[in-house]
């Protein structure tokens, strides 16, 4: 028995498209997850934090980003709750002074620019419409990050790429253009690149 | 079922046909590209909060107020302090780069530091009753200069030797001159404090005395092109004195004895130190020292500081197997000649303090806090030393700093807030942290001390300034002030590209000079004397005149020349 030629060409094609729409995302991407199981949910309903509270402008504009642990500290310096996650993360890391090594989903590569407070003072752009809804996050899902240019997924690649896939605005470089350009603000590469 | 070759290579083309629609290949294509813009050598700015410390710049005896912006722990410029009352808000171009010297291709950062500690206990132990331990501290008046002396107090036949200071330990009141005349020192490149001397400049009259046109001669007032003897230079002197009070700056004692003390030059003061100190082992001049009687030599050349050629050191070392460390930064100064080097902190790295500059007529003192943690390894040559001589010296700092607060003498700068607070109001932990925070202590307003009548002293044998064209070759002229300075490498690189600095290995001829050698601008050469030779690379500029080699003063230049100004230039 003789398989048709086109038959085999086909299978050939379907195998392609099967590995590079499936296997080729899984594979590219290498996963870890964050040193501690942060609630963004219980920070915000249960002790009724802003974003603000914890990812603060500096007094010279400059955006504080990750909380550091002398931040955390501050509320957590002994057990508010009576959670598992809360008593590892004292033990790990307030009582030995020892700093979480978050994965930050959201860092740029060194060849661009970004401004936290031009966005969010000027532009008057709310935290949801690049980082998404975090407050009804409950845990930090893992961080990807590409095997070759060592980025975030959520910074590089096609919008129609990120996980979770989502409708509203993001941090890779598309979103960051479609927004540009939605606002008539798309001026030159060196806006935002070094 | 039979499956051919033609089957798979259709399964092939249709899987490549199919690739092209996934985003696969597009994505390999890009991140490759990124990868490429991502190379592990690649340096990455730091991240964090802003911040800004102080420090004290320890590249040279001028000891400059800095500004360090830091993101996080990682200073990432630096800059002048401005209204320092003593570095009045500049900054060297050397100290502007200070911070890349953690980093310096040549830096050393692993020595045998245990082995070097038994070989010098060695040597200790082998000592006959005429033989020295001995310290060469190439910048004194430290307190890690003081930590030597007392470590060598109690070593068996300790002896501490130190460099010679510039202006024969006499301090300069540029501020009270109205005509400085220097005999070839680079008065406004690299000697003094730049903030001070560049303040000062405008009163006064710079008459500069040398046979090369330097940078200092460009811009002096007035330039003499000659290569002046005692007379002459007395003659000259005194042809200025009647414009009001003169400056006169040279190396050598003769010409400085024409200074009137107490007018424009006076002893360098130093500031108080805790009088338990006072018993340590008195200063010794390298001339002072019998020939061929060091059996042991450990140099801090730690900090950059005055160079004394191999030759003179080599001579006073016993003949059969001496022991010599070097404790420094790199293996470019005496870790050539040394049988240990032990890698030292390097500025901003370190922690020392800073006596007063040579401009500096008053009683100053400040700490270079360090910016950035030492790596490991790397051994502080004032702790390796103390440890010899079974001292505790970890506080020598702390109760340096006590003994001035206990005199309650002067006022302290505080560079962040710009204020100057009296002493007496500051209790000694604030003292000791305004210090370490960024501060500078002034003993006193910086006032010449009365009229002592006596200026330095005369050479014992008085030394012909004229060479005399006696000899084959030219002569040596000197430029750059720091032999021992590791600079930045971008830094040296842009300067040496702009002609501006002249490189290590650079020797500038004139035409003529040149033809006569069978040299050519470009080629390679060697500068030679009786003591070795080392490699240059030959310039022409007519503006060096004929008979005349300049030539950066580094370590392989001042070796092969030691005392002598006279060297060959020799086609490779």
């Amino acid at each position: 028995m003789r398989i048709p030629g086109k038959l085999l060409f086909l299978a050939g094609m379907l195998a392609a498209l099967g590995v590079g729409w499936v296997g080729f995302p899984l594979a590219i991407y290498k996963s870890r997850p964050q040193p501690v199981d942060f609630s963004h949910k219980v920070h915000a309903e249960k002790a009724g934090s802003s974003c603000e509270d914890c990812h603060a402008f500096r007094a010279d504009g400059t955006f504080s980003g990750i909380p550091t642990l002398d931040k955390c500290a501050g509320c957590h310096a002994a057990p508010m709750g009576a959670t598992v996650v809360e008593k590892k993360f004292i033990e790990q890391y307030v009582t030995p002074n020892r700093e979480p090594q978050w994965a930050s989903y959201a860092r740029q590569p060194e060849n661009v620019y970004f401004s936290h407070i031009t966005h969010v003072k000027a532009a008057q752009l709310k935290c949801e419409q690049c980082h998404g809804d975090q407050k009804s996050n409950d845990k930090p899902r893992l961080y990807q990050e590409d095997r070759i240019s060592g980025y975030s997924r959520d910074i590089w690649g096609r919008p129609s790429s990120r996980v979770p896939l989502r409708t509203e605005g993001g941090m890779t470089m598309g979103d960051c253009v479609a927004c540009h350009r939605e606002r008539g603000l798309e001026h030159s590469c060196l806006d935002c690149h070094k | 079922m039979h499956t051919t070759r033609r089957d798979l290579f259709k399964f092939i083309g249709g899987s490549a046909v199919g690739a092209l629609f996934t985003p696969a290949p597009w994505r390999l294509i890009t991140d490759t590209a990124l990868w490429s813009e991502n190379w592990p050598g690649i340096p990455r700015p730091a991240r964090g909060e802003i911040k800004t410390k102080f420090t004290n710049c320890a590249l040279c005896p001028a000891g400059c107020g800095v500004r360090a912006r830091c993101v996080g722990e990682q200073p990432v410029s630096l800059a002048g302090v401005a209204s320092h009352p003593l570095s009045r808000g500049a900054l060297c171009p050397f100290g502007l780069a200070g911070h890349h010297l953690p980093y310096h291709p040549e830096r050393v950062k692993a020595g045998d530091a245990q082995g070097a500690a038994a070989a010098v206990r060695e040597a200790v132990a082998k000592c006959a009753g005429n033989e020295r331990i001995a310290v060469l501290d190439l910048r004194p008046g430290r307190t890690a200069s003081w930590t030597y002396r007392r470590a060598l107090a109690g070593v068996k036949n300790g002896l501490y030797v130190a460099a010679p200071q510039p202006l024969g330990g006499w301090a300069v009141d540029l501020a009270k001159a109205r005509t400085v005349i220097s005999f070839g020192v680079p008065v406004l490149d690299g000697w003094g404090t730049p903030g001070n001397v560049l303040q000062a400049r405008a009163n006064f009259r710079l008459v500069q005395v040398e046979p090369v046109q330097s940078r200092t001669a460009i811009l002096a007032d007035e330039w003499l092109q000659v290569e002046p003897d005692v007379a002459a230079a007395t003659a000259i002197v005194k042809e200025r004195a009647a414009n009001g009070p003169v400056l006169v700056l040279a190396d050598w004692p003769e010409l400085l004895a024409l200074n009137q003390p107490g007018e424009t030059i006076a002893p360098r003061q130093e500031a108080p130190v805790p009088d338990s100190w006072k018993t340590a082992a008195p200063v010794t001049e390298l001339s002072d020292v019998p020939n061929a009687s060091i059996r042991a030599l450990l140099i801090d050349e730690s900090v950059p500081g005055a160079y004394i050629p191999w030759s003179e050191i080599e001579t006073k070392l016993v003949r059969d197997n001496p022991m010599v460390v070097a404790f420094g930064p790199s293996r470019a100064g005496y870790g050539r000649h040394a049988r240990f080097t032990i890698p030292t902190p390097v500025y901003p790295e370190l922690t020392d303090d800073i006596p007063p500059a040579v401009d500096c007529p008053g009683t100053a003192f400040r700490v270079s806090a360090p910016l950035l943690p030492p790596p490991g390894g790397v051994v502080s040559p004032a702790d390796f030393i103390a440890g010899l001589g079974g001292l505790d010296a970890a506080n020598a700092l702390r109760e340096r700093a006590d003994a001035i607060h206990k005199s309650g003498r002067g006022a302290v700068f505080t560079y962040a807030d710009a204020k100057s607070t009296p002493v007496k109001e500051l209790q000694p932990d604030d003292f000791w942290k305004a210090l370490n925070e960024g501060a500078c202590w002034i003993g006193n307003s910086a006032t010449m001390p009365a009229r002592s009548g006596r200026g330095p002293a005369l050479p014992r044998e008085p030394r012909p300034l004229g060479s005399g064209h006696q000899d084959s070759g030219f002569t040596v002229v000197f430029t750059g002030s720091q032999p021992g300075l590791l600079v930045s490498p971008i830094l040296s690189k842009l300067y040496q590209e702009s002609n501006l600095r002249l490189a290590r290995n650079g020797a500038v001829l004139h035409p003529d000079s040149a033809r006569s050698c069978g040299v050519e601008d470009g080629s390679r050469a060697f500068l030679e004397t009786p003591l070795g030779q080392c490699a240059v690379e030959v310039a022409l500029d007519p503006s060096v005149p004929p008979g005349f080699v300049q030539v950066a003063a580094g370590p392989e230049v001042l070796d092969i020349c030691g005392a002598s100004l006279r060297a060959r230039v020799v086609r490779a």
